[in-house]
């Protein structure tokens, strides 16, 4: 692989998250193949690549979401601030408080909007009062910038929003429960255009705070919001690096394939 | 590794170890998983439990306790005029039987050197089923030429003599019983060293028709199974075209319209019916109203149809709604008509799902048993009914009536009897449910 | 002419017909079915149709009808002042079906001519005595006015069957006829077979309907019968239930439907927590070895007749119940009690509130899960706070379901709960339900005119309406929860 090279770059950044010979099997199928990456610190960091190319695989892998998969085993070693999140005495539940997850389709729980917010905090007893649950909802709600458009309907339910706004809430959601990682599994693809610009400058502001991995479909997405890109195919890691390097100057010719739409 | 050069974040916990209140959530995941485990574990105890306990009681009920005695049957009592006519055999009633076999009895007690103790011959005979006499006039009346030899003649035993060898009667609850001595039940221990009683397998539970109240070891299903496969039968007849011819309309024809609305909202409605319901209904019109003859086996059929039904039209329009829009669309496409399309392609395609549906509809059916009350098929019924068609009008029992109505009398021995049909029951509702996965398995197609 | 042989010769002569069908149109193109408009099959089925279908709807029509009209023309030879005291129409009436039964049966036998039967119905002691000879045995003598009754009966019914006959045959073979006189080529056989069978799958599918008009009829009318004798005020509002022999019965509703509740909502409380918890493990927790065995096996429960449970009730839950709580807590010594039948109820009852509510559980998208354990939920928190009140209108749908089968349960409730009619809060006493009083009023010996009797189907209606309230409630809330996630 000729990412050695990207790994000494690296160095030189924080590394929040080491991924490290990362295979994934479903039942018989090799979904994803010996991956190395490092998720560097307020940073977005996008995957791209052509369909069941295991980008989504392995984000599901950076917050244990492949352990609701029953067929699904993961090897290799992928460490967060230096812990191995596989150590079969982490327990899955405390991971995914710090590493958030927001899906391709919004899927708010059928509760009003402020139980929406709230449910995060409220599981991992981040409030010890109601007024301190109402700030970490109204602060969570204004960073995935939807606050001033439901400040006056928090009881109303979450599924009544527009598509957009579904999908802001559930940022919101995962933003409140202070995440340190926040994975993104294609967010726009259920969206139209404006909400997608909306999602995409709320990805960029989220950034100051942590580190962001999106999955995306959409290499314009990629080149617009991320600072580091990773190219996914057949399941190998194919080329990682600097977003504008990556796109101008690509070193593996099926990177070249993939961004010029020769595949995909 | 690049972690020197990690700055821990503020608030960062470890992940291994887990703060106190992830220890708790998780303690609270392990008693919520608990929880339900033992619901699953309540569950199946339940079915085990309902099940040793039908078996436990039932099983005994497959074994009766016979007296076998040899039988002397003399002509001179039997068939005074000498010509072996059954007709004029007929005269001699049972009470002319009952000398016989008492004799007999008391004879082989003296020949095997039985002391009958302080028992008079009444007591004595009271260890043999009233019921043997008249099997024995049976027995010779179908064959006259029996007249004259000496046969081994196997009598029931009582049911409480029948108890005593099954463990259901003691020495201490005889003391209490007006129908068994201790006395009595010593003479049987002396007959069973002797080898005049024996316990083996019944095939009469099976066969033989029901007895009254005071005479449990001669009762037996055979009225009530074949009133029961003969209402199985007008179900399957009824049932099956009408619910077939049911579910392809509403399924492949029906337009969408206020009536068959209605008719969908009626199938879901009654299938949800209470049966006693239907047994009203049946009560007050095939019976008051047509006027059809109370416990038969056609008026049990009928209203098991009705309530059968809902069932098989729900099944069966799920396995026509899983024939997929293709099959038809390409009988469509050759210029079959939609008929055509249905009959030739659709319903053959659907059919091991629609027989499957109509094996487990009539399994339901063979086990309802409240509209049955309703109808009179609780009632005493002796005689088989006849062959088809007639057969249809008459008096029978059904198996789960039976089990109901054996419930509902003094003797215990009915309890043990009630647990046998019920097993038999369950054989039959096993064997129509084994049938039904077979016929899923051997020809069940996915698309 | 006997039935069988009526229906038997309709069927020849449908046979006939599709035979002599297809031979005619294959005849009238010599042979080549490809001048025919349809295949020759059709043309035989049209003729057989056409020969079978009207006829057989003469003889239903005839077969219900007939009866009806035939007791009302040998009622109205009965007087009133003929009715004994303690005898009703209803009784005279199968009297008078019996007596011309057994009429038959001397005939039949040759034990005597219709000109005998004639002057036998003249002489009803000597009548009594023939039939008790052919096993037709009648408890009361027979008056005059039945016996001559009885001979109009047979009569009537003898000539009905004889003209019912002879109408079926000639409907069928006209259209028999006609039908064969259209078979041309250009006749569209097929068409008209289709429209046929069409009309026919309506009727099918239509009988549901007619099952619930017969339910709703049945009972509105006994019912009315009953409210003719018997106050509703009193029904309604009475607080005691005792029904007597010889009339003067309290007849209040009040008991049975408290015992009815009662045991209904012990058998909830033992089946819905039971059923819900063991649905929601097989479906998100167990493995798919212990989901493989145990789901069937809970499934077998609904799968067993509820006479089972009955005896099981009678036989083991009582007893056992009795001796280990009831007599040690001083709670009483019946072994049929509200508890037994409840928690028996509850057993059979799991296996419906577990597999509706697995349905439902399932229908929650997998969506919903995903983002709760994307926030660091454990499995019991998402089951608890996202897929349960998610799925909470869909499980009421079905614990309303379960809670209609519990009221209407019968089998259960006759051998486990008792039969005194009583309000009492000691589950472990004795009480009965609506069912139970359902089934005794009408296995008794009262006389079917009688409240003690008709009292029934009051109660049947009671107990239609109130099921029927349930299960439309519930068909309600399940369909819109499961548009929610389609």
């Amino acid at each position: 692989m000729n990412d050695m090279r990207l790994t000494e770059r690296v160095v030189t950044e924080t590394a929040k998250m080491t991924a490290r010979g990362v295979q994934v099997h479903y039942g018989t199928n090799h979904a994803l193949k010996d991956v190395d990456v490092d998720i560097l610190d307020k940073t977005v960091t996008a995957f791209i690549g052509p369909s069941g190319c295991g980008k989504s695989t392995f984000l599901r892998c950076l917050n244990r979401m492949n352990d609701t998969v029953a067929s699904a085993r993961v090897t290799g070693r992928i460490e967060m601030d230096g812990q191995d999140i596989y150590d079969p005495r982490v327990d899955p539940v405390q991971l995914r408080a710090k590493v958030g997850m927001v899906f391709q389709k919004p899927n708010p729980f059928p509760k009003s909007i402020y139980d929406n917010v709230a449910y995060g905090p409220k599981i991992h007893g981040l409030s010890r009062n109601k007024a301190e649950l109402d700030e970490i909802v109204e602060t969570s709600l204004k960073k995935a910038a939807l606050w001033n458009e439901v400040k006056d309907r928090l009881t109303a339910p979450g599924t009544g929003l527009s598509g957009g706004q579904q999908q802001r809430l559930c940022i919101a959601r995962a933003v409140a429960t202070s995440p340190e990682v926040l994975l993104m599994d294609e967010p726009c693809s259920a969206l139209d255009p404006i909400a997608t610009a909306q999602v995409e400058e709320l990805i960029d502001e989220l950034r100051a705070q942590f580190s962001v991995v999106i999955v995306t479909h959409s290499m314009q997405q990629a080149a617009r919001v991320s600072q580091r890109t990773a190219f996914f195919h057949l399941g190998h890691l194919v080329e990682y690096g600097e977003t504008g390097h990556i796109f101008t100057n690509p070193s593996d010719p099926r990177t070249e394939a993939y961004i010029t739409g020769r595949i995909g | 590794m690049t972690a020197p050069a990690m700055a821990a974040p503020a608030k960062a916990t470890s992940l291994i170890e887990p703060d106190a209140r992830t220890r708790r959530r998780n303690a609270s995941e392990r008693r919520f998983r608990l929880l339900g485990l033992s619901a699953v574990g309540v569950g199946l105890l339940a079915l085990v439990i309902l099940l040793t306990s039908v078996l436990g009681n039932g099983l005994s009920a497959f074994r009766q306790t016979w007296i076998t005695i040899p039988v002397t049957l003399d002509a001179a009592v039997l068939d005074k005029q000498g010509n072996r006519n059954p007709d004029e055999m007929k005269k001699v009633t049972t009470l002319g039987y009952g000398k016989l076999v008492q004799q007999a009895l008391l004879d082989a007690l003296v020949e095997k050197g039985i002391s009958t103790g302080d028992l008079t011959p009444k007591e004595v005979m009271a260890l043999l089923s009233k019921e043997a006499p008249a099997d024995l006039r049976d027995a010779v009346l179908a064959d006259p030429s029996l007249v004259g030899q000496t046969i081994a003649f196997p009598a029931f035993a009582t049911s409480r003599i029948d108890g005593y060898f099954k463990g259901r009667v003691t020495r201490e609850s005889a003391e209490r019983d007006a129908n068994i001595s201790p006395a009595q039940l010593d003479l049987a221990d002396r007959m069973a060293e002797a080898g005049l009683i024996e316990t083996r397998f019944n095939m009469g539970f099976l066969t033989r028709p029901d007895a009254s109240e005071l005479r449990p070891e001669a009762a037996g299903l055979g009225v009530a199974i074949l009133g029961s496969a003969y209402m199985m039968i007008v179900v399957l007849v009824l049932s099956l075209p009408i619910g077939v011819a049911a579910s392809i309309y509403l399924e492949e024809l029906a337009p969408k319209n206020r009536w068959t609305d209605l008719i969908e909202i009626n199938i879901a409605n009654l299938a949800a019916v209470p049966s006693i319901v239907y047994g009203i209904l049946a009560l007050a019109l095939f019976i008051n109203i047509l006027g059809l003859p109370q416990s038969a086996p056609l008026v049990g059929g009928l209203v098991l149809t009705l309530m059968t039904l809902p069932t098989i039209i729900i099944a069966t329009r799920a396995s026509l709604k899983a024939v997929p829009p293709s099959i038809r669309d390409a009988a469509l496409g050759v210029g079959a008509s939609k008929m055509q399309a249905i009959f030739h392609h659709v319903l053959p395609l659907a059919m091991p799902g629609i027989l499957t549906g109509t094996i487990l509809g009539l399994a339901r059916a063979l086990g309802e048993s409240a509209p049955l009350l309703l109808i009179g098929m609780v009632a005493f019924v002796r005689d088989f009914p006849g062959a088809p068609p007639q057969g249809f009008l008459d008096p029978a029992a059904a198996l789960p009536v039976q089990v109901y109505s054996w419930t509902q009398r003094a003797d215990p021995a009915f309890v043990e009897r009630a647990s046998g049909a019920i097993i038999v029951l369950l054989a039959f509702l096993m064997a129509m449910n084994a049938l039904a996965i077979i016929l899923r398995r051997r020809f069940e197609r996915r698309w | 002419m006997s039935l069988g042989l009526l229906l038997l010769l309709l069927i020849a002569l449908a046979a006939l017909g599709y035979v002599a069908g297809r031979q005619r149109a294959l005849a009238a193109v010599r042979g080549d079915a490809r001048d025919l408009h349809s295949l020759p099959a059709y043309y035989g089925q049209a003729v057989a149709l056409a020969a079978a279908v009207p006829g057989l709807l003469v003889m239903v029509v005839w077969l219900i009808t007939q009866p009806l009209l035939v007791e009302r023309t040998t009622l109205s030879l009965i007087l009133t002042e003929d009715i004994g005291p303690g005898s009703s129409r209803e009784l005279v009436m199968a009297d008078i079906r019996r007596i011309a039964e057994g009429m038959g049966v001397l005939v039949a036998t040759g034990a005597a001519n219709e000109g005998e039967i004639a002057a036998l119905a003249t002489q009803p002691d000597a009548l009594k005595d023939r039939l008790a000879a052919v096993n037709v045995a009648l408890a009361a003598p027979i008056s005059a006015p039945v016996a001559q009754a009885a001979l109009v009966y047979r009569q009537s019914m003898e000539t009905g069957q004889g003209a019912m006959a002879a109408a079926v045959l000639a409907v069928a073979v006209a259209g028999f006829l006609l039908a064969l006189w259209r078979v041309t080529p250009a006749f569209r056989a097929r068409n008209v077979v289709e429209r046929v069978v069409q009309v026919l799958l309506i009727a099918a599918s239509s009988l549901a309907i007619l099952t619930t008009a017969g339910i709703i009829f049945s009972l509105l009318l006994e019912s009315w019968h009953f409210f003719q004798l018997y106050p509703a005020r009193d029904f309604f509002l009475s607080l005691t239930w005792s029904p007597k022999f010889g009339g003067g019965s309290d007849l209040g509703l009040w008991p049975l439907l408290w015992g009815t509740l009662y045991v209904s909502v012990i058998a909830l409380l033992v089946a819905v927590p039971i059923g819900l918890m063991a649905a929601i493990y097989l479906s998100e927790y167990a493995s798919p070895g212990l989901r493989a065995i145990a789901k069937p096996a809970i499934e077998v429960l609904a799968g067993i007749p509820s006479i089972v449970y009955g005896l099981f009730a009678l036989m083991t839950v009582g007893p056992f119940l009795r001796d280990w709580f009831a007599q040690p807590m001083g709670l009483g010594d019946s072994s049929s009690s509200v508890m037994t039948a409840g928690v028996v109820m509850g057993i059979m009852l799991i296996p419906y509130v577990s597999s509706l509510s697995d349905d439902i559980i399932n229908a929650v998208p997998q969506a919903l899960r995903d983002g709760s354990y994307a926030i660091g939920a454990t499995q019991s928190e998402t089951i608890r706070q996202v897929v349960f009140p998610a799925a909470l209108p869909g499980i009421v749908g079905a614990i309303l379901m379960a809670a209609s089968r519990a009221i209407g349960e019968t089998m259960i409730v006759v051998l486990g709960a008792g039969a005194a009619a009583k309000l009492d809060l000691n589950p472990f006493e004795a009480m009965t339900t609506v069912t139970v009083k359902i089934v005794s009023q009408l296995t008794g010996d009262t006389e079917f005119a009688s409240p003690e009797t008709l009292v029934a189907f009051a109660l049947g209606l009671t107990l239609f309406v109130f099921t029927l309230g349930l299960n439309v409630l519930a068909l309600y809330i399940v369909r819109k929860y499961r548009e929610q996630y389609e």
